[in-house]
């Protein structure tokens, strides 16, 4: 398989390349919101504590972030472990990289989730 | 191919970023890699520092407060900017990989780059007046 951008590369497998695609047009549309309402529709952009607290109140916020989070650490973690393909890693090598990956994504996405549902608490006072 | 081969891996991973007698489709290529790789850095230095949220308002608003200024700012076009290449510059090889728009793909690259640049500037502006 050559080296390129374009489809799945030698080790990466048709699934993971398909994953990272879709994801990644997950997180632009994710993250054109979020950058719009974060600059331009939230007054000064969201820059206190009680700003985003109440920010977060709207249900559609943290349903929003935890979709965010949870695609752009696959993305980003399927594509960091292509680049390092690109680097024509032993088979060893790249059994540690997977299992690294999978918990540091699992760990952010958890972590992030968390992190979400405690700002939403904090408006609600629980 | 044998002499890419043999080459070590800090070698192979240099040549990403060597934008000499690369074609177009090539620097799409190295912009690509450049903002993913500060693109995945700063999404975890991001969630990290997000943790202060939960501390409270102290924390928070001293952080933001911290962070307020030009340089930081200039940062944050930084990340805006290299989020809008590596976007529209994945939606180009997403189409090609599927055999969309292979033909006309030099001129797609410089258009959504081109649009990428105007969306960041029209960002840059307002992140540094508000």
């Amino acid at each position: 398989m050559n080296n390129t951008l374009y489809g799945p590369k030698s080790n990466e497998g048709a699934w993971l390349w398909f994953i990272k695609a879709v994801t990644g047009l997950l997180v632009i549309v994710i993250l054109f919101i979020h950058l719009i309402v974060n600059h331009f529709v939230a007054t000064n952009g969201l820059l206190s504590y009680a700003d985003v607290v109440r920010y977060y109140q709207n249900p559609i916020i943290p349903i929003m972030e935890i979709g965010l989070v949870g695609f752009a650490v696959s993305h980003s973690l399927i594509g960091l472990r292509g680049i390092i393909l690109d680097l024509k890693p032993t088979r060893a090598f790249i059994g540690v990289i997977n299992w690294l990956f999978t918990i540091i994504g699992v760990g952010a996405v958890v972590y992030g989730i968390w992190l979400i549902f405690a700002i939403v608490s904090k408006g609600t006072g629980s | 191919m044998s002499e890419v081969s043999n080459q070590s891996p800090v070698s192979r991973a240099l040549k990403w970023f060597d934008p000499r007698a690369h074609s177009i489709n090539m620097i799409g290529f190295i912009l690509n890699r450049i903002t993913a790789l500060g693109l995945t850095l700063y999404l975890f230095l991001h969630l990290f520092v997000l943790h202060q949220l939960a501390q409270g308002s102290a924390a928070y608003d001293g952080f933001l407060s911290m962070i307020h200024n030009p340089i930081f700012t200039f940062f944050e076009v930084l990340v805006v900017t290299a989020g809008f290449m590596h976007g529209l510059n994945g939606i180009r090889i997403a189409l090609n990989s599927f055999g969309v728009g292979i033909r006309s793909q030099k001129m797609l690259l410089i258009l959504l780059l081109g649009i990428a640049v105007l969306v960041s500037l029209a960002f840059a502006v307002h992140m540094f007046t508000v």
